[in-house]
């Protein structure tokens, strides 16, 4: 088809160019920041540099043990990941493979979560857990984040459903049982769905902010958002600090981003049509 | 005993999800509902007042007007979101759809900031409209526009906007993502028969990719209704517990959040005396508003697995 889409198009699409390559352009701005000193960075912001110094990060690995808060997240992530992909499997493998009276009752109740967001039933949640001694607990988060299994459920199910039925009969006949066919079988099968699975998920709960925020008091289980907070409150005592922390936990991540861009949108494409 | 599970192997498949979920999912829409005729603190001992606290919340004129000023915030989100985002969404998927030069670039650079933290995004659009250090600033003083510099952040009508803008710059990447999957999804030979007829790209969006990106929208539109309404990051950490100058930017979660957790104890809160009883009741409204749509999504989604 033409290559030429017309002078609205062409307007169109260099704004987009504008539009993209600001957040290449912000990127790089924080990037640049991030190795000043903060009184350059007060004063002349667009200026070149008086010189450049690693005080920023060393100031943050060192004096306020960044990596501990980032362990802390990706604690919760593995962890509530883990838990979620094996419980919703599990759930869903049970309503889509097998026929009983409620199933389809039982899907419904696993779609009310989609609607309802943990937050709005955080009084009672909270209760719960300071009765569990699990408050400032990192556990606190990783339950309450894997109990959010709606999507995962409805995306897992509906792939389990469309699988033949025949592939269950013949791992039945060879003689597997219920639990080897599913965990050698149809579990592996499903790895497409659980990638993207864990893509969609994995972002909300990395930058989740409302449960660790209601959970996590103490200083020592904060993680990667609410410690960045602290540093971007008050810019004129931190900005130095805002800018290194803002590229230490974002660089990673949006490296891994585009090196893997190619699956990681075509598992949210995946999530969107089976949602 | 044993027969009945084993004639029922599914049981062990669904138990672990469904008592997790029940837990901490179903149960606390009830124990909020249960909470919610309640006067209590979450400490002392729980008084019965029927529908009180509803009554409470819509007569107290102060509560009033912090619930409708949070409200009006959030359908604010929710509408910009329809009338804006999700057209921006549409045409950007169609130029990576129709291949435009450039189109991996466009696709990685608008996804990007999804993997952004929140407290970040709220950063950069303060490197960039702040008063003193903002680059917008900086910009207008280069261009000769001196004058127009001002906090930009500080202007309190501008607030929920700025709010919205973040909103969108960080997320408008993932229904992107979905609209071009929906494209894809589109025959080939009808694009191509439209071509051949002589339709330009934007006829051919208008005419042959719209009508089938139908469910796509909706569900957009569905998604973008619960996330005005349960939406909360942005609001607190731009404007505080207290939303912001004047509420500016107070949001329907914000709000309740501050009366279920308000103040540094995270038992306290204005309604000191009431915080769980009226925390809660803001969040059985909030779960009315939410059930309304639910019930229409829910009938969606098995119309479409009917077909």
């Amino acid at each position: 088809m033409d290559k030429h889409h017309g002078i609205a198009a062409g307007i169109v699409k260099a704004f987009l160019w504008v539009y993209c390559s600001f957040a290449v352009f912000i990127l790089g701005y924080i990037l640049y920041n991030s190795f000043r000193p903060k009184k350059d960075i007060l004063t002349n912001t667009l200026g070149s540099p008086s010189g450049f110094t690693f005080d920023n990060y060393k100031k943050l690995l060192v004096d306020d043990k960044f990596l501990r808060f980032f362990l802390n997240s990706v604690i919760i992530l593995v962890a509530s990941l883990l838990l979620i992909v094996i419980i919703s499997s599990l759930t869903s493998y049970g309503i889509a493979r097998y026929s009983f009276k409620l199933k389809k009752a039982i899907r419904v109740y696993f779609l009310i979560g989609l609607m309802f967001p943990a937050q709005l039933g955080i009084v009672p949640i909270f209760l719960l857990m300071s009765k569990l001694n699990l408050v400032d607990n990192l556990l606190s988060v990783i339950i309450v984040s894997a109990s959010s299994i709606s999507m995962p459920v409805f995306m897992l199910s509906n792939f389990f459903a469309k699988l033949p039925e025949e592939i269950h009969e013949a791992a039945i006949i060879d003689g597997a049982g219920e639990w080897t066919t599913f965990y050698k079988i149809m579990f592996p099968m499903a790895s497409p769905v659980v990638f993207a699975v864990c893509i969609t998920v994995s972002v909300q709960i990395w930058n989740q902010f409302f449960l660790p925020l209601i959970f996590l008091t103490s200083e020592k289980y904060k993680t990667v958002p609410l410690i960045i907070m602290k540093y971007t409150k008050n810019l004129f005592m931190t900005v130095d600090s805002a800018m290194a922390v803002s590229i230490l936990s974002t660089v990673p991540i949006l490296i891994l981003f585009i090196i893997f861009s190619n699956r990681i949108i075509e598992g949210v494409t995946a999530g969107a049509v089976k949602g | 005993m044993i027969a009945f599970f084993k004639k029922r192997p599914y049981i062990f498949f669904l138990l672990p999800g469904f008592i997790l979920y029940t837990i901490f999912v179903i149960y606390p829409i009830f124990a909020a509902i249960n909470i919610s005729f309640f006067e209590w603190n979450g400490i002392s001992e729980k008084v019965f007042v029927g529908l009180g606290n509803y009554i409470e919340l819509f007569t107290n004129p102060e509560l009033m007007s912090q619930m409708t000023n949070a409200l009006g915030h959030s359908f604010t989100l929710f509408v910009l979101t329809v009338l804006l985002q999700i057209p921006i969404q549409i045409i950007m998927a169609y130029m990576i759809y129709i291949k435009s030069k450039g189109k991996n670039f466009f696709q990685v650079a608008i996804f990007s900031p999804q993997f952004i933290s929140t407290p970040i995004i709220v950063f950069i659009f303060t490197l960039l409209f702040d008063g003193n250090i903002g680059l917008f600033n900086r910009i207008l003083e280069l261009i000769g526009l001196g004058h127009l510099t001002r906090s930009w952040l500080g202007i309190p009508e501008l607030g929920i906007y700025i709010v919205w803008i973040m909103i969108t710059w960080a997320g408008i990447g993932v229904g992107m993502v979905y609209f071009i999957g929906a494209m894809k999804m589109i025959s080939f030979d009808e694009i191509e028969s439209a071509y051949l007829e002589g339709a330009g790209v934007w006829r051919r969006l208008y005419y042959i990719v719209l009508p089938q990106i139908k469910t796509t929208i909706l569900n957009l539109v569905l998604a973008a209704y619960i996330f005005g309404m349960t939406i909360f990051d942005f609001s607190y950490i731009l404007g505080g517990i207290s939303g912001g100058i004047n509420r500016n930017v107070d949001v329907m979660s914000l709000f309740f959040y501050r009366m279920a957790f308000g103040d540094q104890n995270p038992l306290g809160g204005r309604v000191n005396e009431n915080s769980m009883g009226m925390g809660t009741t803001i969040a059985v409204v909030l779960f009315l508003m939410l059930f309304i749509v639910a019930i229409f999504q829910i009938s969606l989604m098995y119309r479409k697995e009917e077909e």
